[in-house]
């Protein structure tokens, strides 16, 4: 922010665009979270009312004409999505720890070294998050049976490790990070594991922050993987077992509808919490 | 410190050469395995003394929400020394994982869900058991038409455990409001859809939001019987009903009559097969044809319902799905003997053990089920008495099976398409014959 | 201990003159413990890719070069490019190239001009800043199935969206029902999920500016719009590369919404070519001829990305 005391017509000018940017701020997000609102209102609703209410139109799409738990109640207690749901969140927790460690390290490589076939692999990491998975799913589950990681936590982790696009985005991030910070560094004695964990991971917050992201989410809604490894009902992931709310005949909108928010909250939650938390933590911020 | 330095262009690029060369090898051996088909017919038969196994079995029904816990309970009480590993996954996915699994070659699952016009598929694909020795002997068991859903090229691949028929149910209000006679429940009396085009639109005008629904909008398995029904063929003919055939004149007639539904508004566009059944049941539709798992969600609803013969175009013979689940085993089974014992159990066994023991009410294969089936309480009800006498009219007399094909997923997925189309405006000859020109393409393969 | 050392100002002073002195890549006395670190740092993420991807992507190429018959048992005979020729034999698969490629053209700038423009507006000293950025990022988060089942039912031609439309005296819309329609409203719903998803990025690339710029900016008098393509675009450059890349990627290969809400219909109007591969390797088991499909999709994808890297080209020396 300037530091030369603002006259008073400039301070009201702020003031106003400052207002009309926080409405069209506030406007946007309400438009972007409204088929989220109508799906956590219809966690809350009787089953048969969820679609029943849509036409004609009436303040009936938005009230239920009751408020039920049931719906929580039946998919976390009676059926096994809570099961899954643990399990889902240790495979994530499990693949951000790993796979993020491994993207840091292969994208400080490639940002900060100079060396001969530097470019090839970065071209393989690019090819490689081209591909889609659900092209190699099936030889790679093959695969993986054959190697005894069938029906196995290893086997369900193991293919959200290897990402990519983090390691492109966090390259990405490192290469703006000044060469002399780490020359600087080097200079007070760093090694270089300590110059990436400690310089580069700390300037990195929403880079790192983001590909966190793409690593939870990428296993976060995992779904063909899981049905081609896991056999054993009690690995079950979270987005299958949610699956199963859609039967031949009918679906169980409502209690799809409570495990739809019950895996939307997850993320963006400890989204919002990282955000704030890593906010301050990025090159732009280092400098002031 | 100098043992790393010669970590240079060549060697990464000789490490990549070296994972790709045997990602070739590795894939060519694939390629050339013939380690093929399982052991097919030999080696086991159904086991006089139960074997003392852990079986797995793969479903679409859910252990605790469709109530298959029970049914496995009854099953590992009444062969204690065989244990039940039990998993279910979504409908969709189920074919896809059957594909992938089965050719793991591990034998998991052991015994499987098949959907039954896909029996042909699974079984020319290497992916069902041959049964016919083992359980051929248990024809007599079951409905002719749920027996025949399981044979390909005269060998039995899988045994029905399940069937289904449809109904024409009706919102006895809604009609009244109309001035509507209540159709009857006689199938000699049956109505034609051109009277309840008529009907369901003067219902529509008097104050239904629906006049008509099908429960299965653009689906094969509810649609197929309309052009049958005026002497149209099932869909596909020639060597393998391997050549598409539902260009013909009968196939228009019955299409254009189901755009026609659309355009005239008596049906609603863009509704999907899960949306039908929360309609009817809560009074908004006047008609519904739909199948029997109807009847206990109407018997707990406030709706004062009635039911019919599902209709016949004039001039037409009745005709009406049918169909349902069988259940198959994998030819890479370890444990054939206890996987037959299984099914046994559950499709023959006292009627079959699935539907006997199963709380949710399911159309049985067999006559001896079917008596289990309508002794159940949701036929106890007037319209339920109706009800159970029509679909054992129905399952019996006018009952035509899905298409036997091994191309069926393609034929089905294509011409579910073509059915969406013409519900959402294109016109019913048009539609038909670019399906069939798209099918043409994709049964190349089988040829 | 390290990183307090980098705020102070000499230093920045210091990696100026370092700048300036010609490449010693060379003489430096680092550089094999340099090249020893590299390959420490590549190499577990290196044998990871190479392991789960490259090698089943290779196998991929030439399994397309195999012929089958569906489903994974019977076992498979080379058939050279018997595949490709008839998949471009297929007037239908053609077009579903040829649709593929106006779905991207349009979808790609729409997505990320939306999502810059709210990673600027997003990045303004507004009050809650973060709670209304949350909301926008929350679509990402919903599980498709949740979200398709929303959307369609917003878009159901008796749905509420219409409702609203013939309310306001407008003619209802056929939406996903009209061949000519549909793919908007799988545009609408992917970007939906995605716009929100690219901000974040482009929002991390946007704090990571130094804020001297802005206030040099502000002493040259220079506008808004002066100043958004005179300093915060070309300190974009990196973040939008990847998030350029990365969000092409993601429309080409994308095919849930598609099977969720359309499945390619009406009339093939979103028959993508991602949601045509899977349809032939998942639903038909025909996974040969559906390997061919994703190695054209991803011939035609490394086209663009390269089109790509070369358009927003990074300067040599990251300076």
């Amino acid at each position: 922010m300037t530091t030369t005391p603002a006259l008073p017509v400039r301070t009201r000018r702020v003031k106003t665009s400052t207002v009309v940017l926080t409405a069209v701020a506030v406007i946007v997000g309400a438009g972007f979270v409204l088929p989220a609102i109508w799906i956590l209102i219809g966690s809350f609703r009787p089953n048969a009312e969820i679609l029943t209410t849509m036409s004609p139109l009436s303040w009936h799409l938005v009230i239920p004409s009751e408020v039920t738990f049931e719906n929580y109640v039946h998919l976390l207690v009676d059926s096994g999505f809570a099961r899954a749901l643990l399990n889902s969140f240790i495979v994530c927790i499990a693949s951000v720890a790993i796979g993020l460690a491994m993207s840091a390290m292969a994208a400080y490589a490639l940002a900060v070294y100079q060396f001969p076939g530097r470019n090839l692999i970065f071209a393989v990491i690019v090819i490689s998050f081209m591909v889609p998975f659900e092209a190699i799913a099936i030889p790679l589950a093959q695969q993986f049976t054959d190697w005894g990681l069938g029906n196995t936590m290893t086997g369900l982790i193991l293919p959200g490790v290897a990402n990519g696009l983090a390691i492109f985005n966090l390259r990405q991030y490192f290469l703006g990070i000044p060469q002399s910070y780490r020359e600087a560094a080097m200079i007070d004695g760093a090694s270089e594991p300590r110059i990436l964990f400690s310089l580069y991971a700390r300037l990195s917050g929403p880079a790192l922050t983001n590909s966190a992201l793409l690593i939870f989410l990428g296993q976060w809604t995992a779904f063909l993987w899981p049905l081609l490894i896991v056999s054993d009902q009690k690995l079950q992931l979270a987005p299958v077992a949610l699956a199963g709310t859609f039967g031949e005949h009918a679906a169980d909108y409502g209690q799809n509808f409570a495990g739809t928010i019950v895996l939307t909250l997850v993320p963006a939650v400890s989204m919002f919490v990282l955000q704030r938390f890593f906010g301050r933590l990025s090159i732009g911020s280092g400098e002031k | 410190m100098s043992l790393i330095t010669p970590l240079s262009r060549r060697r990464l690029l000789a490490g990549l050469a070296a994972a790709t060369a045997s990602a070739l090898v590795l894939t060519a051996c694939g390629g050339g395995d013939d380690s093929g088909t399982g052991s097919t017919a030999g080696g086991w038969s159904l086991p006089s003394s139960d074997p003392t196994a852990t079986i797995k079995v793969l479903s679409i029904l859910d252990l605790k929400t469709a109530h298959m816990q029970e049914v496995i309970d009854a099953f590992e009480k009444a062969h204690p020394t065989i244990k039940v590993d039990y998993q279910s996954v979504p409908f969709d996915s189920l074919n896809s994982t059957l594909d992938a699994r089965i050719a793991n070659k591990g034998g998991d699952p052991d015994v499987y869900w098949a959907d039954q016009p896909r029996i042909s598929a699974l079984a020319a694909r290497g992916e069902a058991e041959d049964l016919t020795k083992a359980f051929a002997g248990f024809k007599s068991s079951f409905d002719p038409t749920a027996y025949d859903s399981g044979m390909f090229q005269d060998k039995l691949w899988a045994l029905p455990i399940a069937n289904s028929s449809q109904l024409l149910y009706y919102n006895k209000a809604l009609l009244k409001k109309a001035g509507l006679a209540e159709p009857s429940a006689d199938p000699n009396q049956r109505m034609t859809w051109e009277q309840l085009t008529k009907d369901a639109a003067k219902a529509k005008s008097s104050g239904a939001q629906y006049g008509f629904l099908f429960g299965q909008f653009d689906r094969y398995y509810q649609l197929e019987p309309l052009p049958v029904q005026l002497g149209g063929s099932p869909g596909a003919t020639g060597d393998k009903n391997l050549t598409p055939d539902f260009t013909s004149e009968q196939w228009v007639k019955a299409f254009t009559w189901y755009g026609d539904l659309f355009k005239q508004g008596v049906a609603p566009k863009g509704m999907k097969s899960e949306e039908t059944d929360p309609a009817f049941v809560a009074g908004r539709a006047a008609y519904m044809v739909e199948g029997p798992w109807l009847i206990p969600q109407l018997g707990a609803s406030k709706v004062d319902w009635g039911v019919a013969p599902q209709p016949v175009f004039e001039g037409g013979k009745p005709a009406t799905p049918t169909g349902s689940w069988s259940l198959a085993m994998n030819p890479f089974s370890k444990q054939k003997e206890a996987a037959a014992v299984f099914m046994k159990w559950m499709a023959v066994d006292e009627g079959g053990g699935y539907i006997k023991y199963r709380s949710d009410p399911e159309l049985a294969a067999s006559p001896e089920g079917k008596k289990i089936y309508f002794q159940k309480s949701v036929f106890s009800s007037p319209a339920g008495k109706d009800a159970a006498k029509i679909i054992d009219f129905e399952t019996s007399n006018t009952a035509v099976n899905r298409v036997p094909t091994i191309g069926y997923i393609e034929f089905e997925t294509i011409l579910n398409q073509a059915f969406a189309d013409i519900r959402n405006g294109a016109d019913a000859k048009t539609a038909l014959d670019s399906a069939s020109a798209q099918l043409t393409t994709a049964w190349k393969k089988y040829q | 201990m390290a990183s307090s050392t980098v705020t102070s100002e000499p230093v920045v002073a210091k990696r100026r003159r370092a700048g300036r002195r010609p490449e010693a890549g060379r003489q430096r006395p680092g550089r094999r413990q340099e090249l020893m670190w590299a390959a420490i740092f590549l190499s577990p993420a290196i044998v990871a890719l190479v392991v789960l991807r490259v090698v089943p992507t290779v196998g991929a190429v030439v399994q397309s070069l195999y012929k089958a018959f569906p489903g994974g048992i019977i076992p498979a005979t080379f058939h050279g490019l018997g595949n490709y020729e008839s998949l471009f034999a297929d007037p239908n698969f053609v077009s579903t190239i040829v649709r593929t490629l106006v779905f991207n053209a349009i979808i790609n700038p729409f997505q990320i001009v939306l999502a810059l423009l709210l990673a600027v507006l997003f990045t303004q000293k507004i009050p809650a800043v973060g709670v209304w950025r949350t909301l926008v990022f929350i679509p990402i988060t919903v599980p498709i199935v949740g979200s398709s089942i929303a959307w369609g039912a917003a878009l159901n031609p008796e749905g509420p969206v219409n409702a609203l439309i013939s309310a306001l005296g407008g003619n209802p819309q056929p939406f996903l029902t009209s061949p000519d329609q549909a793919l908007a409203g799988i545009i609408m719903l992917a970007s939906w999920i995605g716009i929100g998803y690219w901000m974040l990025f482009l929002i991390s690339g946007l704090q990571a500016i130094p804020e001297e710029l802005y206030d040099a900016a502000k002493i040259d008098r220079a506008g808004p719009i002066r100043t958004f393509f005179s300093i915060t675009i070309p300190m974009l450059k990196r973040p939008l590369l990847f998030v350029l890349v990365a969000d092409t990627v993601a429309n080409f290969v994308l095919f849930v919404p598609v099977q969720l809400l359309t499945q390619g219909g009406p009339q093939n109007s979103t028959t993508l070519l991602m949601f045509d591969a899977y349809r032939t390797t998942y639903g038909y088991g025909s996974r040969n001829l559906g390997a061919a499909e994703v190695v054209i999709l991803t011939v035609i994808m490394i086209f663009f990305v390269l089109l790509q890297f070369r358009l927003l080209r990074e300067e040599r020396t990251p300076r």
